[in-house]
C-alpha cells in the first residue's frame, strides 16, 4: 500500500513536471545591461501596461559570432519597442537547410513572426500567401520610404504579381532587405607574387582588370605546381551567373518569364568560364568546395561574397586581400546578392512584426552586424558605406563597394514561375559542361525546352 | 467461468446511468457533426470527411453500447470502454494539444539541465545499494546498504523532478485552463475518465456476465493500445494521408486539389522514338513542351530515344539502383569474411569487433563531412594518399605512373562510387555483426563432423557455414537493399553541389529527389507518388527476394 501511494505520488510529479514545463510560455531573453538606444521619432507611443506581446524572429547566420551579434541586436531592439518582448531564434545556416525547416514550421503554423528569406524565395512564398503584404503599414509610417534600400531588392519586394508593376505605389511590399553583398575574388598575394603575376588590385585601378587579364594571372598561378589552381568557385547558381551576366546574358528574358540560358551572350559567358576549367584548366575542379584549398593557401583567386570574410580572418595563413571582378564584354555582371525580412502572414501582430522589420533593417542595427565583416547595409547610405570600409581586413573593401556600383543584377524569384525547379533543370546542365561531359552546343540545343518548362503555361 | 466476486461492499454504478450517457454521447455527436456541416461556408474536404465519419462511428457505436447495455450483454461493455478510453484520450490530448504542451516541449531541454545535479545523486543512490552485493554474508549490511539506496535514489529523483518544473507557468496555465474550449476538452477528459473508470469495475464486469477471457482480452486490448494507438496515429495515419495527398495538388499550405492519378501519369510517362540518325535533335522527334531526352542508344541498327515527362525522376531511380547493385554486394560480402575472422577465439577480438561497429553507430551527416574532407580533389587525404604513392613507386622503381588525380566528388564518373564507399563502409558493421550472431548459432558439431571427414577449411565454409547462414545472410540481404534503395543523408551532406544530387544528377536518389520537390519544390503531392512509387518498387524487390529464398530453403531441406 505505501510502495503503490509512493509511485502514484512520484509519477504525479513527473507528469506535473512534464505538462508545466511544456505548458509554458514561451521564454523571454535576458536583458543586456546597456543603455537603450535613443528612441526614433517615429516611434509609436508604448503599449497600455498588461499588452506586452512576444514576437519571435529569425535569421539565418553562419556562425556562433553571427548569432551572438544578432542576440546583441535583439536586445537592444527589444529595449527599445515598448510592450514587446522579443525572442531572437538563430535559424540553421544554409548547410542545416533553413529553408526546408522554415517551410514545415509554416505548414505547421510554428513559424516565428519574422523571419529571413533568400531574395529568390520571395515569389514562391508571397504567391503561397505565406507572407504578409505590409504594403499599407509601410504607407501609413511616418517617414518610411522604400527609396531609402537599393532599387534591385525593392524592385522585387514592392513587386506586384496581379499587375505586374513594383514601385512605391505598386500595391505590395514583401519586405525589407536585410543586407546586400556582392561578389569579389579573394586574392591569396603570396601565390600571386610567387608567379610573379600582376597585382589584380593594380590592373583593376589602372582599369585593366578584363577578362583576359584574369586569365593571365589564373594561368601563372596555376604553373606554381599541379595542386596549386588559379580560380575557385563553389558550385551554385551565383559564380557561374557572374560569367553569364558579365557577357550581356543572364538567366531569363528581361522580364522574367522565360528562359534566356541559350542567347549567344549567355553561351559566350560559359564559354569563357568552361575554358577556364577544361581548356586551361586553371579551376578547381568544379564541383569540388574550393573553400578549403584556398584556405589551405592552394588557390590564388578565389570568387566569394562578403559572408566569406569572417572565415578569411579566422583561417587565412598567408597574405590576402580582396579584388573586383574582371570585366567581361558587357561589364562586371556582378550579383547583388540579399535576402529579406518578411513577416509571417499568420502572425497575431502584424502592427508590432512591421516595426520590428523596421527596426532590424535600421542604419544603427545594420552597422552593428555589417561590423562583423559579414555583409554590407542594404540602405544607400553614404554613411553606412563609409564605415563599411572601416570594417577591415580586406584591407580593399572597396572591391565590394565598386561590384555595387558597376549595375549588378539583383539576385530575385521568378513570379512566373518556379525558381527551385528552374535551378534544378539550370544547375546539372551548366554542372555538365564546366566538368567538360557536355559541349556548350549540345547545352544550347536543349535547355531552354527543358527550363521553360518551370514557367506557368 | 464468471468473474470471482467482489467484495460486497462494491456495487454496480447503475448500468442505466451508463446507457444514459451512451445516449446523449450518441445525440451528441450527431448533432454536433450535423452542425459543423451546417456552418462549414467552404464545403468539406476529405480528411475532414473522414474525421466526421470516425466521429459518426463512434456515435453509431455509441448507440449500439446503449442497447447490449440494457440487455447487460457483455459486447456492450465492451463497445462502451472502447468508446470512453478513446474519448478520453482525445480530450486529454486534445486539452495538451491547445495548451501548447506538444509545442512547448522543447522547453524540457532548458529545465532539465537544473535538474541534471540530482539525477547524479539519484545515480548515486543506485550506487550505495549495489554496495549491498558485496555483503552477501551479512544480509543485515547487505539490507542497510540496499535499502539506503534506495531511499536516497527516490528522494533525490523527487527532488529531479520538482527543480525541473517550471512553477511560474502554472498561473499562466490555469489561465488558459479556464477558457471554453480548454475547459471542455477537460470536463470531457473527466466524464470520459469516469465512464471509463465505472465500466471497468469489477462489480460492473459481474452485472455484465463478464467471464475471465473476457477480462484477460480488455487487459490485453489495454496494454497494447499505447502502441497500437501509436501505430495508427503516427505511422498508419502519415501512411494513409500520404497516399491521399499523392492523388492531389498539394503544395503543404493551400488547398488539396484531387488530380486523379495525374501524379503517377507524369512520373511513368515515357516516350519512345526511333530517330533517323544518331545525333538527331530530341526537339525534332519529342514533344519538347511535355518530354525531356532521357537517353537514346542504338539496337540492331536502329536510333533510339527515350523521352520522359519526369526526367529527374528516371535518372534518380537509375542512380539508386547502380548505388543499390554496387553498395550491396559491398557491404554484405566484406561482412560475411569480416565475421569469420572475428568469430575466431583469437586474443583481441572483442575490440576488434567494436572496432569495425563503429561506424555503424556513427552519424551520418559527420561521417559524410569527413569524407567530403578525404574526398576534397585539392587538399583531400585520399588524393595525397595517391599522389604520394604514385611519386614513390615512380621514385623507387623509376617508373612513369600518372598521377590520376581523382575528382571523387566532382566526376560524373566517380561521385556515385564515392557515396558507395563511403555507405558501404558505414554499413558493413553492422552486418559483420548480423553475421557473426548468425555463426554463432551454427552447431559446432557440423564442423567437427566435417573435420573428421576431411574437410578443408574452405570446403567447410562452402559446404557448412555458407548454407547455414542462409536465413542471416536473407536478412542481412533484404534490409541492405531496403537501406541502399533509400539512399538520402550520404547524398545529401557528402555532394558539395547545389542542388544536391550533383555532379550533373549523377548522385541523385529517389528519397533525396522526392525531399526536394516536397520541401524544397513546394509539391508535396507529387513527392508523395514519388513515395509510392518507390514503395511499390522496393515491395517488389523484397517479395521477389522472399520467393527465391523460400523456393531455396525448399531446395536445400529436400
Amino acid at each position: 500500500m505505501y510502495r503503490k501511494i509512493l509511485w502514484t505520488f512520484i509519477g504525479l510529479v513527473v507528469i506535473l513536471a512534464f505538462v508545466l514545463t511544456s505548458c509554458a510560455p514561451p521564454a523571454t531573453p535576458s536583458v543586456v545591461e546597456t543603455q537603450a538606444p535613443q528612441a526614433p521619432e517615429e516611434t509609436q507611443p508604448p503599449a497600455p501596461a498588461g499588452e506586452e506581446i512576444t514576437l519571435r524572429w529569425r535569421t539565418r547566420p553562419d556562425n556562433q559570432a553571427e548569432i551572438d551579434v544578432y542576440q546583441d541586436a535583439s536586445d537592444a531592439i527589444d529595449a527599445k519597442l515598448e510592450g514587446v518582448t522579443l525572442v531572437y531564434e538563430p535559424g540553421g545556416s544554409e548547410t542545416s537547410s533553413y529553408q526546408d525547416v522554415l517551410k514545415t514550421e509554416i505548414g505547421a503554423g510554428t513559424a516565428p513572426d519574422v523571419f529571413w528569406i533568400p531574395g529568390t524565395d520571395v515569389a514562391d512564398f508571397a504567391s503561397r500567401g505565406l507572407i504578409l503584404n505590409m504594403y499599407e503599414m509601410g504607407k501609413s509610417t511616418a517617414g518610411f520610404t522604400i527609396e531609402d534600400f537599393y532599387p534591385g531588392p525593392m524592385f522585387h519586394l514592392a513587386y506586384n504579381p496581379e499587375t505586374a508593376q513594383s514601385g512605391a505605389d505598386s500595391g505590395t511590399l514583401w519586405g525589407l532587405p536585410r543586407d546586400v553583398s556582392t561578389f569579389v575574388l579573394y586574392l591569396n598575394m603570396d601565390l600571386v607574387n610567387e608567379a610573379g603575376a600582376p597585382d589584380p588590385r593594380e590592373l583593376a585601378k589602372e582599369g585593366k582588370w578584363t577578362w583576359d587579364a584574369f586569365l593571365d594571372v589564373a594561368q601563372k598561378v596555376r604553373a606554381l605546381g599541379s595542386d596549386v589552381y588559379g580560380y575557385g568557385a563553389n558550385a551554385w547558381w551565383g559564380p557561374y551567373g557572374v560569367w553569364l551576366n558579365a557577357a550581356g546574358g543572364g538567366f531569363f528574358t528581361a522580364d522574367r518569364t522565360a528562359c534566356a540560358l541559350d542567347t549567344p551572350e549567355s553561351l559566350q559567358g560559359l564559354e569563357f568560364q568552361r575554358s577556364l576549367y577544361v581548356d586551361y584548366d586553371v579551376a578547381v575542379p568544379y564541383g569540388e568546395d574550393s573553400e578549403p584549398p584556398f584556405m589551405a593557401g592552394r588557390v590564388g583567386m578565389f570568387q566569394n561574397g562578403r559572408w566569406a570574410t569572417p572565415g578569411a580572418r579566422a583561417n587565412a595563413k598567408f597574405t590576402w586581400d580582396v579584388v573586383e571582378l574582371p570585366t567581361g564584354p558587357k561589364g562586371m555582371g556582378n550579383w547583388l546578392f540579399w535576402g529579406a525580412y518578411v513577416v509571417n502572414a499568420k502572425t497575431a501582430h502584424p502592427e508590432e512584426a512591421w516595426k520590428l522589420v523596421q527596426e532590424l533593417t535600421t542604419a544603427e542595427t545594420q552597422g552593428m552586424i555589417s561590423a562583423l565583416g559579414t555583409n554590407i547595409p542594404s540602405r544607400v547610405s553614404q554613411e553606412a558605406l563609409d564605415a563599411f570600409l572601416t570594417f577591415t581586413p580586406p584591407d580593399n573593401n572597396q572591391a565590394f563597394l565598386n561590384g555595387l556600383a558597376q549595375n549588378p543584377t539583383a539576385e530575385g524569384p521568378v513570379w512566373a514561375g518556379s525558381w527551385p525547379e528552374f535551378d534544378a533543370i539550370m544547375g546539372p546542365a551548366i554542372t555538365a559542361v564546366l566538368t567538360g561531359d557536355r559541349s556548350v552546343e549540345d547545352f544550347a540545343a536543349s535547355i531552354c525546352d527543358e527550363a521553360n518548362k518551370t514557367f506557368n503555361r | 467461468m464468471s468473474v470471482q466476486p467482489g467484495s460486497p461492499d462494491k456495487r454496480p454504478i447503475p448500468l442505466t446511468l451508463l446507457a444514459i450517457w451512451h445516449s446523449v454521447l450518441t445525440l451528441g455527436l450527431i448533432f454536433g457533426t450535423w452542425r459543423y456541416t451546417q456552418v462549414q461556408e467552404t464545403g468539406i474536404n476529405m480528411l475532414t470527411g473522414v474525421v466526421i465519419a470516425l466521429v459518426l462511428l463512434l456515435a453509431v457505436a455509441s448507440a449500439i453500447a446503449v442497447v447490449f447495455i440494457l440487455r447487460r450483454e457483455h459486447r456492450g461493455r465492451v463497445i462502451s470502454l472502447v468508446v470512453d478510453y478513446l474519448g478520453f484520450l482525445v480530450c486529454i490530448l486534445g486539452a495538451l494539444h491547445v495548451l501548447g504542451a506538444f509545442v512547448g516541449i522543447d522547453s524540457l531541454a532548458d529545465t532539465f539541465g537544473r535538474g541534471i545535479i540530482f539525477l547524479l545523486g539519484a545515480f548515486s543512490g543506485y550506487l550505495i545499494s549495489t554496495l549491498g552485493d558485496r555483503y552477501e554474508n551479512h544480509p543485515a549490511r547487505q539490507r542497510f546498504f540496499q535499502r539506503s539506496g534506495k531511499i536516497i535514489s527516490i528522494i533525490f529523483l523527487l527532488i529531479f523532478f520538482v527543480a525541473i518544473i517550471n512553477f511560474s507557468a502554472l498561473p499562466s496555465m490555469l489561465g488558459r485552463l479556464v477558457q471554453p474550449l480548454p475547459l471542455a476538452l477537460l470536463v470531457g477528459a473527466l466524464i470520459f475518465g469516469l465512464a471509463t473508470w465505472a465500466m471497468w469495475a469489477k462489480a460492473t464486469a459481474q452485472a455484465m456476465a463478464a467471464k475471465n477471457n473476457h477480462e484477460e482480452l480488455l487487459s490485453g486490448w489495454l496494454f497494447l493500445s499505447p502502441n497500437l494507438l501509436g501505430f495508427l496515429l503516427f505511422f498508419a495515419g502519415p501512411l494513409l494521408f500520404s497516399l491521399y495527398v499523392s492523388f492531389t495538388d498539394w503544395d503543404a499550405f493551400g488547398t488539396k486539389n484531387w488530380v486523379g492519378l495525374q501524379n503517377y501519369a507524369k512520373i511513368i510517362n515515357l516516350d519512345v522514338v526511333t530517330l533517323q540518325e544518331p545525333k538527331q535533335r530530341a526537339s525534332e522527334v519529342l514533344d519538347v513542351t511535355i518530354y525531356d531526352e532521357l537517353t537514346r542508344f542504338s539496337f540492331f541498327g536502329k536510333h533510339i530515344l527515350i523521352g520522359a515527362e519526369d526526367k529527374l525522376f528516371w535518372l534518380a531511380l537509375r542512380n539508386t539502383f547502380l548505388f543499390s547493385l554496387m553498395a550491396v554486394p559491398l557491404s554484405v560480402i566484406p561482412a560475411l569474411f569480416l565475421a569469420n575472422l572475428l568469430n575466431s577465439k583469437l586474443p583481441g577480438m572483442k575490440f576488434f569487433r567494436a572496432v569495425y561497429f563503429l561506424p555503424s553507430i556513427a552519424a551520418v551527416v559527420g561521417v559524410a563531412l569527413i569524407w567530403q574532407w578525404l574526398y576534397n580533389a585539392a587538399v583531400g587525404f585520399i588524393n595525397y594518399f595517391i599522389t604520394s604513392s604514385v611519386g614513390l613507386i615512380n621514385g623507387v622503381l623509376g617508373m612513369a605512373l600518372l598521377d590520376p588525380q581523382v575528382r571523387w566528388l566532382s566526376d560524373t564518373r566517380t561521385a556515385l562510387l564515392a557515396v558507395v564507399i563511403m555507405a558501404s563502409w558505414q554499413w558493413v558493421g553492422l552486418n559483420t555483426v548480423l553475421f557473426l550472431a548468425g555463426l554463432q548459432n551454427i552447431p559446432a558439431e557440423l564442423f567437427e563432423a566435417a573435420t573428421v571427414d576431411g574437410a578443408g577449411r574452405w570446403g567447410k565454409f562452402w559446404h557448412i557455414t555458407i548454407p547455414m547462414l542462409a536465413p542471416t545472410t536473407f536478412f542481412v540481404v533484404t534490409t541492405a537493399i531496403i537501406s541502399a534503395l533509400q539512399l538520402f543523408e550520404q547524398v545529401y551532406v557528402l555532394i558539395p553541389t547545389e542542388p544536391p544530387g550533383g555532379p550533373n544528377n549523377s548522385t541523385l536518389s529517389v528519397v533525396l529527389y522526392l525531399y526536394q520537390k516536397g520541401f524544397q519544390r513546394f509539391d508535396q503531392g507529387y513527392a508523395s507518388a514519388v513515395a509510392w512509387v518507390l514503395f511499390i518498387v522496393i515491395f517488389s524487390v523484397t517479395l521477389i527476394q522472399y520467393r527465391r529464398q523460400r523456393a531455396g530453403s525448399g531446395a536445400y531441406a529436400a
